[in-house]
């Protein structure tokens, strides 16, 4: 058999990355930590074995050793978005480190619940300053949600809502 | 032409041939991953009992659960939640031959939609390095989107040719590669009207690159998996066969999983006599589709 005959119609879709990219920059840990400890009272622990990166408007938490020298797409969870002076926590982040949030925190039902999954904006009165919130439902934390005066708006993306099913993608 | 069709030049290698080509034409039901990283086994077994969903957990892995014919787990709030990840049954065996341990260094080669990716995440309980490279721009976002949701935090997403993937040392490989895809029949038959040996053979020469690249990154002892989800001796055997002088096959299996050996000749051709090392899996021995797995030990 020989490796050299060519033509294989994957590698159309797979060239090699050329020329430099946007890189993913160290951030300084007190900063992020403390971002979600003054709005959520998470505490530093949760974060305790991450490394924090950015990239652009984003801000990623990574629980592995120093990255080796190669070009990244992603690296460990993004859970911030910087746009203009705001921070944004994203639901991932929030499903991820909300367990041990203590304030600014949203409790549904199981009815609320599932609108919220869905996407909906739903009336409740909560103890919570206004902004982006830790919504929950029992022990399932739900995602991000934004708080504004008896409404709350869920943040939780589009594709990740409940009832939308992935498109079936081949080869899994 | 007859899609089945095909599958005739198997007629010799697949035992009870006759089932195997029937299997064909009968849709599998859903099955699902239990997301550890998330939810706790008992709690997520909890919830289903509750919402009547009928379930049976695999013999030979206590986390994947067959479900009864009219569930469709994608759009539960389990699945948007994180806690489980829809997955073929056989799916579930190239990470589990794998075995990647916590804190380890690891590298999912061919990555994209992510579900092997997530399940090797879970085996190393979201620490140490996984490297999950996928060069197909439109496969990134699916990648990122089930990382995500399942909340993996040791991932790092690259976008390599993965032929030319950058120098590292890792302890552990998957090259899950680019296939014909022939052992997805039973979610669509349409994919047996593209196969037959001509376009094996233009897969190959990909394939034994990735597979060569997967090893030379691989430090002497570590593990490599290569895994396909198609019967084509071309894209199994034969491919295994190259790399021989850089590796050694070593011996799986799981049980309660029923699997065939590999082939030590096909077409005219003879392979080395470890291929038999290698497992074969038969949709109508398991109620499954179709996988081919190896195990590589770096020499
Ligand atoms: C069988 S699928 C992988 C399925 C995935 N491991 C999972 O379990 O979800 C093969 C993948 O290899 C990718 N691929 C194609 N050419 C490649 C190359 N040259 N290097 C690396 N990956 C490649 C394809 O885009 C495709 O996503």
């Amino acid at each position: 058999m020989s490796p050299s005959s060519s033509g294989s119609e994957a590698g159309s879709s797979s060239r090699a990355r050329s020329g430099p990219k946007a890189r993913f920059e160290i951030e300084d840990r007190s900063q992020v930590v403390s971002l979600w400890s003054e709005r959520f009272g998470i505490p530093e622990e949760a974060f305790s074995g991450y490394s924090f990166y950015r990239m652009a408007q984003n801000i990623w938490a990574f629980r592995g050793p120093p990255l080796p020298r190669m070009s990244f797409e992603t690296v460990g969870l993004r859970i911030i978005s910087l746009k203009d002076k705001l921070w944004k926590p994203t639901t991932s982040a929030i499903q991820v480190f909300g367990v041990t949030a203590t304030k600014n925190v949203v409790s549904l039902g199981e009815r609320e619940a599932r609108e919220f999954l869905a996407g909906e904006t739903l009336e409740v009165s909560a103890d919570v300053e206004p902004g982006y919130v830790v919504v929950r439902s029992g022990d399932d934390i739900l995602g991000c949600g934004l708080y504004s005066r008896g409404r709350l708006i869920s943040q939780v993306p589009k594709d990740r809502r409940l009832g939308v099913e992935a498109g079936d993608i081949r080869c899994s | 032409m007859d899609s089945l069709e095909a599958l005739e030049r198997y007629k010799d290698i697949v035992p009870d041939f006759g089932v195997f080509v029937k299997v064909q034409s009968s849709p599998l039901h859903a099955s699902v991953r239990i997301n550890t990283l998330k939810i706790g086994r008992p709690r997520l077994l909890l919830r289903l009992d509750k919402a009547g969903v009928k379930y049976r957990a695999l013999e030979w892995y206590p986390l994947g659960l067959r479900l009864g014919p009219s569930e469709r787990p994608g759009k539960t709030a389990e699945h948007a939640l994180g806690y489980i990840h829809v997955q073929e049954v056989l799916s579930m065996v190239p990470p589990l031959i794998l075995d990647p341990k916590p804190g380890e260094a690891i590298l999912d080669m061919c990555s994209s939609p992510g579900s092997k990716t997530s399940q090797i995440a879970q085996a190393m309980e979201n620490r140490g390095l996984l490297v999950a490279n996928e060069p197909s721009t439109i496969r990134l976002k699916p990648l990122r989107f089930n990382c995500e949701r399942l909340g993996i935090t040791n991932v790092a997403v690259t976008r390599y040719d993965g032929q030319s993937f950058p120098d590292y040392t890792f302890d552990r490989v998957l090259v899950d590669v680019p296939c014909s895809s022939e052992g997805t029949a039973r979610k669509d038959l349409k994919v047996l009207l593209r196969s037959g040996r001509k376009r094996s053979l233009n897969l190959q020469s990909l394939q034994v690159r990735l597979l060569k690249r997967a090893l030379m990154l691989t430090h002497p002892g570590g593990t490599v998996v290569y895994s396909t989800c198609t019967y084509a001796p071309e894209e199994n055997e034969a491919v295994v066969n190259e790399v021989l002088d850089l590796a050694r096959l070593e011996k799986f299996s799981l049980l309660g999983l029923q699997s065939s050996q590999g082939l030590t000749e096909w077409n005219g051709e003879t392979y080395s006599k470890d291929l038999k090392l290698c497992a074969r899996y038969y949709p109508h021995q398991n109620d499954t589709g179709g996988f081919f797995v190896a195990k590589l030990i770096r020499l």
